[in-house]
């Protein structure tokens, strides 16, 4: 699973929600992506989640790109604790996803195929996503 | 290569109001600029420009109070998630004149039985007479070996563009694919040697 290497400070503050995603919404290596329609925290289980879906269904051949990376930790108390004493532990690793935001993309199979493997992994991403197909045409 | 002709009323109202007020008309805010004339903003008809956009590098006759320019889109914002066109810049061009275009690139072909192909340049920049834009530069991968790169210089170019692009440049490439379960074992491995990350 995807995880920092290190990092500067073990606690964050949460990430912004609000806004487009600025850039990353077109499709940049692939010929086919996944694109995000809304806002999300997306963890570093469910990218895994969703690449598993996507390379199981391919079989072999083709090329996963992820483009996001669950770079910012959230935390959480532990249950029946009362409030005060300070921010929880870190509990998960989630990368923050904006509404356009290509968040995988797959290259080297059939357009059908495509399709139904990225609508598998689409199962397995906490956001509203649509399959996109390059500008220009798949090769 | 087609020309199409769209009819563009002069604007005179700007920002983001005024921008916002055009497209709930369904129409597009433009901007017309080129060989040493001033920038002329234009509003040009939605459904019309849509369509004509489909095809890359296409050239548009733009009537503008009577009178004809030729051009060709510069540069198209477009809203990822709703898909609409935000403001077209349009670049005026004359007849035999020579321009720098970003041209697709399109795949023909099988490569060798199990190996796949990835396309490491999506488009190429080439200078091509206005008036016949090639819309995408076709590359055949037929019959090639895992290990093979079609590089700038190996692509066929259309008649009359010349390549702006490094000619080294990798367009290409042919690869042996990774195996699913070769891959999962990895992501398991990844999963148990995973540590903590050390901060602070």
């Amino acid at each position: 699973m995807l995880i920092p290497r290190r990092l500067k400070h073990r606690k964050q503050h949460h990430p912004s929600r609000s806004g487009a995603s600025k850039g990353g919404n077109t499709i940049a290596f692939g010929e086919y992506g996944i694109q995000a329609l809304e806002p999300a925290y997306v963890t570093n289980r469910q990218i895994e989640a969703a690449r598993i879906a996507m390379t199981r269904h391919i079989k072999r051949g083709g090329k996963v790109w992820i483009n996001i990376y669950p770079d910012r930790p959230l935390t959480k108390k532990p249950a029946e604790t009362r409030m005060g004493s300070g921010k929880g532990s870190p509990e998960w690793w989630v990368a923050n996803v904006k509404p356009g935001r290509i968040v995988f993309e797959l290259a080297g199979v059939p357009e059908p195929l495509a399709r139904e493997a990225m609508r598998r992994a689409i199962h397995k991403l906490p956001m509203k996503c649509r399959f996109v197909v390059r500008e220009g045409g798949a090769n | 290569m087609a020309d199409t002709k769209l009819v563009a009323e002069a604007r005179t109202e700007f920002g983001k109001g005024a921008a916002r007020r055009i497209r709930r008309e369904h129409k597009i805010p433009a901007v017309l600029y080129g060989h040493g004339t001033d920038p002329v903003h234009v509003t040009l008809p939605g459904h019309e420009s849509m369509l004509a956009l489909r095809q890359a590098n296409a050239l548009f006759t733009i009537e503008l109070d009577g009178k004809e320019q030729l051009a060709v889109a510069k540069d198209v914002q477009r809203d990822p998630v709703r898909n609409i066109i935000e403001h077209i810049d349009l670049l005026i061009v004359n007849k035999g004149e020579k321009i720098a275009v970003d041209v697709n690139v399109v795949v023909t072909g099988e490569s060798a039985p199990g190996t796949i192909h990835v396309v490491e340049a999506q488009t190429l920049s080439l200078e091509a007479e206005a008036t016949h834009l090639p819309e995408s530069i076709e590359v055949s991968i037929e019959g090639l070996e895992a290990g093979a790169v079609v590089t700038a210089a190996d692509v066929k170019l259309p008649s009359g563009s010349v390549l702006l692009t490094d000619a080294e440049h990798v367009v290409v490439t042919v690869t042996e694919p990774r195996g699913t379960e070769d891959e999962s074992a990895e992501g398991e491995a990844a999963e148990g040697a995973e540590a903590p990350a050390e901060g602070e």
